[in-house]
């Protein structure tokens, strides 16, 4: 199990500042939420802290490693799930498992048990031998909840990971994330699915505008947010976020 | 309705698609690529009528030949039709414009129209260039490679209106159902088409050739060649003139009649990125046990190569290309430059950082990025992979015209250094370039619109890349194509007695100034991957 140490992260994009001196610091084997209206930042702090971005300025530490400077140590701990994954369509289900596998060192006598009780778990079985461009959305979008579980990962970076998918679908993955935090990995979930958050997360961050607004447990958001005690996320988020207004700062 | 209504609706379609067609970097893209377009057609035109003077063709058969080619065009585009892509839509036609009350004939119309219009815009400078080039050939005016020029657009417009008729004809018997038809009928057009060739065979009748001449590949050949060559053809060039506009008016005339219906399921959307296949189902072909890293990234490439269009496009360039380096070997041009052996192979180079270019997996990067690989060794993986099937077709064609070039240089030493020199120096170029292309690929490779750089931007970058591509590329490869034209004087000062020595010497800077180039390029390439921001 390890912890998550965000401090005073920041990142340009040119003249935009996506993310605005963002500290955090998420326990480990917690359930994480991050909420926030669209191009506030989630995906851009989400990216950074699986190394796919550089921060501007800050440290992000998995555990012990920072992940900038040795980059390859801390990917080995994180499962990380894109908003749109985008898998390569011209392999098969079991082909492409077996090459994000490889890649993400699981080991060989491992690789092929972990394939098989995975696309068990999530229905695909019949799936092993298609092509993955031939698949449904929903079920591409287990194929990659599956890439990204494949090498045991210590620390599941979730982004969206319910969008669009229909309602057995969205059972089935709510499934396997309360199974995967219920086995200790510590998850960090971006959702606008706000019953997903308040079921799932201990605790939920509030990012607007690249800067965190609030951090907190739902009763605690209740009282930063000067709402009632039965007020549900939506309002506390509505508030919260309210006094923003549109668009992202700039420097 | 009225009768300015459908005409109304079809220049307000016609508008609308223009605006999302020529924004800035669109058209500083085609103005690149119209430069481009009318440089290869200088070079190739050039070599067939250095090709047609050493054989001693006769404008006949260059009627044959232009007949030919046409009819390649012409097969491709029936093919297209009948799979749905004779009227080129994308999803915003379907979301946008299908779904409003336009009457399908009046969409149909102004894609026709536009289509055409855009093809005879683009097509234009290229084509005349074609035809000034051989009436200075044939000492004919100006004026007849013009009139030879617009026969070919016309045709070109033909081909354009028979594919979208077939498309159309998708829902009205030979559709997809009945596939059997369909080959049946490209078989056909293609045996009617490729009768000429016949000429070639002696003692067969004339008179088998004269078949194509009702069809409009025979016809525009005939006019255009004919026209250009000063062929004396008088009422003949104005009945095959008339029957070409009759071809015209009667797709034209099909097409809207058949457009009366509904018949948007029966086009093909164009969805970028996104791959069609036969097979939904395929055996594994990739084991990981026992296997490195690095080998299962090399069989994950060549199975994405192997199931998607690639293969078939590396395939198709190369048998292209091919014929190209046979014309242009027998034109005689080898003989006299051995470098312009290498100025040929670099084209044949640059398609292969084409092929490179469609490499770059931007999409699918964040599963790379988000594991612990090294992106340059990644990236040299996947050119390993990638350059293989490159240099399986280039290696064969490389020994077909180099060996007999070889066999007529063993006379002059010195001559013969600079071909053997050129040989493993075109597919050093090639595997150059390809890397180049990788490299340029990472930089600035498909970015999606919704991302921080806008589809314009993108459009932009594309452009970018491809001059930058092509420039690094010349300035890398120019030092083999140094060593290939000091190769001579080096010889003559030397002596044949050094020949061996010096070949072996050379070829050795070469290869290892190859391997280094390769891995810088291939550097930079993974290094940019690392960079990359617009995941």
């Amino acid at each position: 199990m390890v912890e998550i140490s965000i401090e005073n992260l920041t990142k340009h994009y040119g003249a935009l500042v996506a993310l605005d001196n963002v500290s955090l610091k998420i326990a480990s084997g917690e359930v994480f939420g991050l909420l926030g209206p669209n191009g506030a930042g989630k995906s851009t702090l989400l990216k950074t802290m699986v190394g796919i971005l550089r921060p501007t300025t800050g440290t992000i530490r998995i555990g012990p490693i920072d992940i900038v400077t040795d980059p390859e140590k801390a990917k080995k701990m994180i499962g990380y799930l894109p908003e749109n994954p985008s898998l390569y369509t011209g392999l098969t289900t079991q082909e492409f498992l077996q090459f994000v596998g490889k890649i993400r060192g699981v080991a060989d006598d491992l690789l092929d048990q972990k394939i098989s009780e995975s696309l068990k778990t999530f229905g695909l079985e019949e799936k092993r031998n298609s092509l993955v461009g031939t698949l449904s959305k929903g079920m591409k979008q287990k194929v990659a909840l599956i890439a990204t579980s494949l090498h045991a990962p210590l620390v599941l970076v979730l982004d969206e990971p319910l969008t669009a998918l229909d309602p057995k679908t969205r059972v089935s993955v709510k499934d396997w994330i309360g199974g995967q935090t219920n086995n200790g990995v510590t998850t960090i979930l971006s959702t606008h699915d706000l019953d997903v958050a308040q079921t799932h997360a201990g605790r939920i961050a509030i990012i607007d505008h690249g800067k965190i607004v609030a951090v907190g447990d739902v009763e605690s958001l209740r009282h930063m947010a000067n709402t009632s005690s039965d007020a549900k996320l939506e309002d506390i988020f509505l508030r919260l976020t309210e006094e923003k207004g549109e668009g992202p700062a700039r420097r | 309705m009225s009768l300015a209504s459908p005409l109304r609706t079809v220049g307000v379609l016609m508008r609308y698609w223009v605006k999302g067609r020529f924004t800035k970097a669109t058209i500083v893209g085609l103005c690149v690529g119209e430069a481009f377009g009318v440089i290869f057609t200088l070079f190739g035109s050039s070599t067939y009528l250095s090709f047609s003077n050493r054989v001693g063709l006769t404008a006949g058969l260059s009627e044959v030949a232009g007949s030919l080619i046409l009819a390649l065009y012409l097969v491709g585009l029936i093919q297209s039709g009948f799979n749905g892509g004779g009227l080129p839509v994308s999803s915003s036609d379907v979301d946008y414009v299908f779904t409003s009350p336009v009457p399908p004939r009046e969409v149909f119309a102004a894609k026709v129209l536009l289509n055409s219009l855009t093809t005879v815009l683009f097509g234009f400078p290229p084509v005349i260039v074609l035809y000034l080039r051989f009436s200075a050939y044939y000492h004919t005016s100006m004026f007849t490679a013009i009139l030879a020029g617009l026969v070919t657009l016309v045709f070109l417009v033909i081909g354009l209106l028979l594919s979208a008729d077939i498309t159309l004809s998708l829902g009205r018997g030979i559709g997809e159902r009945k596939k059997l038809w369909r080959n049946l009928f490209i078989i056909l057009v293609l045996v009617i088409s490729l009768l000429p060739i016949t000429l070639l065979i002696p003692g067969i009748p004339v008179e088998i050739a004269y078949v194509t001449r009702i069809l409009p590949n025979g016809l525009a050949a005939i006019l255009s060649v004919g026209l250009v060559s000063g062929t004396p053809g008088g009422f003949d060039y104005l009945f095959d003139l008339l029957l070409l506009f009759a071809w015209l008016g009667g797709f034209l005339i099909l097409g809207v009649r058949m457009a009366r219906g509904h018949f948007y399921e029966l086009l093909e959307v164009s969805t970028p990125g996104a791959e069609k296949f036969d097979q939904p189902n395929q055996t594994s072909r990739l084991d990981s046990r026992g296997k490195s890293i690095w080998s299962i990234v090399r069989v994950k490439e060549k199975i994405l190569i192997s199931r998607t269009r690639e293969a078939r496009a590396l395939f198709v360039n190369a048998m292209f290309l091919s014929g190209f380096l046979v014309i242009y070997a027998l034109s005689g041009s080898f003989q006299s430059s051995p470098t312009s052996f290498l100025f040929i192979l670099f084209i044949i180079g640059s398609f292969g950082s084409g092929t490179a270019s469609r490499w770059i997996e931007k999409e699918r990067l964040w599963i790379l990025k988000s594991s612990p690989v090294s992106m340059r060794r990644y990236v040299k993986e996947v050119y390993r992979a990638r350059v293989a099937p490159l240099l399986i077709y280039l290696i064969p064609v490389t020994i077909a015209v180099g060996v007999p070039l070889i066999l007529s240089q063993l006379s002059t030493p010195s001559l013969l250094l600079g071909v053997v020199l050129a040989l493993p120096g075109a597919l050093e170029i090639a595997g150059i370039t390809m890397a180049g292309g990788m490299f340029f690929a990472s930089r600035y490779g498909q970015s999606s619109a919704d991302d921080i750089l806008s589809s314009q931007a993108q459009e932009l970058a594309d452009i970018r890349r491809f001059l930058f591509q092509t420039i690094i590329n010349l300035i890398m490869v120019s030092p083999i194509i140094l060593l290939v034209l000091v190769s001579e004087a080096l010889a003559t000062i030397l002596g044949p007695g050094a020949l061996p020595v010096l070949a072996v010497g050379l070829v050795s800077v070469s290869v290892v100034f190859t391997g280094l180039s390769i891995n810088l390029l291939l550097n930079k390439a993974g290094d940019a991957i690392t960079r990359r921001e617009d995941l």
